[in-house]
């Protein structure tokens, strides 16, 4: 059984078909990409993914439940955490307090309304570990706002990770990023996913980072997927070729 | 912790120095104080601008009134079960603000607001009507005692509702709780996304500034003898967002002594000109825009300067 299973899954705004009949699926361990030229209905999957909208047709499968009527921050709780495609930050609080709260969520006494020390302590914790994992320890008392755009962007993994996710699902992870700043972001993530302690679906169109960082590749064109598999593969395909790479391999 | 105990004595000396007419105006302005403290749990840690806090105030006025008329429980048990029963009323209330967000919160806030005092002047045998309720008694006890009654008696218990309030509000903004109320103000789609029920935790803040709110208000009623529509009006709600500005966002502390300037200011100025208002209104354009982080802003930023020197 699949941690993550996607099936028939569809989205129709009006009369736009922008997720069409999605059938996938994501294993423990793994991390898939999936990838497709601009207005693919990538970002519309991932909405459907993290609950942000609703399924016209279709499920979702975690761990074997049906989640596909489950809102956003429950299916948080169920171990589903998320970074956008924009940086979503809390710009004014200590790079260390973004990751407090993100472990505080999954702590059960997270809205206790007095005292709390040991609940802070464990997120402190869980925060610092995350931080320290993406190379953000001597940030850590900066407000989050004031970070180079790189740091903010692996800050928002830190927050994922603090979560100690099941299945990390990530939105374009360097989108906005300059072409330095996007190397440094590819390795830090890359060594991040090498040990496959991570189960990991990335939404990106830069081509470089997902043949770095996947090892399964999904490709959707006008909103169904047209091939799957590992990286190799989905390159030779001849309806990949002509969809989207453009003799890029 | 230690500023605090120094400022509660201080307080609680304060019958012994000061004329009758001075105890009457301190004692407005703690209860003043508790109203714009409870408005600024939810302006000032979750970024919920309510224009509509007079309700909570109203709600907690009218039903002390009515149970101080019609039933003999002791004033200080009065004044508790109504602040208790305008923060259940918020519940519900916040239930509808909280479908919107921004301005539509804030303009949902003010709608009922204006909705209560409409009822208020219509639903006679409760309210009174326009004439209002009056010779509100301060029942005695518990236990018989009458010492609420008295002018020092009845600041005492107002000054231990302000504390109370104040222990249980930082209490709150200092919990797990409380720093998610933080992230709501920052950023709420990433609250939300992180796996925070953002709207239970909104509900719930506004409930517990409502209760305080009405808490202020019971105490009011109580004060004044009397309880009149104009406690529920928006110029009240406005005013209390005034002084939780002037006071300082987002401190407790601030919007209390923002509270007190405030009446201060009124009393100082009223007895010289009847547009009070307007010199009031240009002191709050001065400090929106040379001091926006408040009275407590300026005195903590003077000490951390005379601190470096």
């Amino acid at each position: 059984m699949s941690l993550l299973e996607l099936n028939g899954l569809t989205k129709r705004y009006g009369g736009i078909l922008a997720v069409d009949q999605v059938t996938m699926s994501v294993e423990q361990g793994e991390v898939r990409a999936v990838i497709g030229p601009n207005g693919a209905g990538k970002t519309s999957l991932f909405h459907l993914i993290t609950g942000v909208v609703k399924a016209t047709e279709g499920t979702v499968m975690f761990d074997g439940q049906n989640i596909t009527g489950v809102a956003a921050f429950g299916r948080c709780q169920m171990g589903l955490s998320r970074t956008f495609q924009l940086t979503s930050l809390f710009p004014e609080m200590s790079a260390r307090d973004n990751t407090k709260l993100a472990a505080q969520a999954r702590d059960k006494q997270r809205w206790r309304p007095f005292g709390g020390g040991a609940v802070f302590a464990e997120a402190a914790r869980r925060g610092d570990a995350a931080l320290e994992r993406l190379g953000l320890t001597h940030v850590a008392e900066r407000p989050a706002g004031l970070l180079s755009h790189g740091d903010q962007r692996l800050l928002e993994v830190a927050m994922a990770l603090a979560q100690q996710p099941r299945v990390l699902l990530m939105d374009e992870p360097t989108q906005g990023l300059s072409v330095e700043e996007t190397a440094q972001a590819v390795d830090v993530l890359a060594g991040l996913f090498g040990d496959g302690s991570l189960t990991v679906l990335l939404v990106e169109h830069d081509m470089e980072v997902v043949f770095r960082l996947a090892r399964k590749i999904t490709v959707l064109h006008r909103g169904a997927v047209i091939a799957d598999g590992d990286p190799e593969t989905v390159k030779a395909d001849p309806a990949v070729q002509s969809a989207y790479l453009g003799g890029y391999a | 912790m230690r500023m605090m105990l120094a400022v509660a004595a201080l307080l609680a000396l304060m019958p012994l120095g000061l004329p009758p007419y001075a105890m009457t105006l301190l004692t407005e302005a703690l209860i003043m104080g508790l109203f714009a403290m409870s408005l600024d749990l939810m302006v000032g840690y979750a970024r919920l601008i309510s224009f509509g806090h007079a309700a909570a105030y109203g709600l907690g006025a009218y039903t002390c009134g009515n149970i101080l008329l019609h039933t003999d429980i002791p004033l200080p048990f009065a004044v508790l079960l109504s602040g208790l029963f305008s923060g259940v009323i918020a519940i519900g209330v916040a239930w509808v603000c909280t479908l919107a967000t921004g301005v539509s919160f804030s303009m949902l806030t003010l709608a009922f607001g204006q909705l209560l005092y409409a009822v208020a002047f219509k639903w006679t045998s409760v309210t009174g009507a326009s004439d209002g309720l009056a010779g509100i008694p301060r029942r005695p006890g518990p236990f018989g005692t009458t010492v609420f009654d008295t002018k020092n008696g009845f600041y005492y218990l107002t000054m231990a509702c302000l504390f109370g309030g104040f222990l249980f509000a930082r209490g709150l903004v200092r919990s797990p709780f409380g720093a998610v109320l933080r992230g709501i103000r920052e950023n709420e789609a990433k609250t939300l996304s992180l796996g925070y029920n953002t709207r239970f935790y909104k509900i719930a803040v506004v409930a517990i500034s409502y209760m305080f709110g009405g808490l202020a208000g019971a105490l009011y009623a109580a004060f004044a003898g009397f309880a009149n529509t104009e406690l529920l009006f928006w110029l009240l709600s406005g005013q209390a967002l005034i002084m939780v500005i002037v006071g300082g966002t987002g401190t407790l502390v601030g919007p209390i002594l923002g509270a007190a300037f405030f009446l201060l200011v009124q009393q100082q100025l009223s007895s010289y000109t009847d547009s009070w208002a307007l010199f009031f209104g240009v002191i709050f354009i001065l400090f929106v825009l040379f001091a926006p982080e408040g009275i407590l802003g300026l005195a903590t930023r003077r000490r951390a300067s005379v601190g470096t020197h």
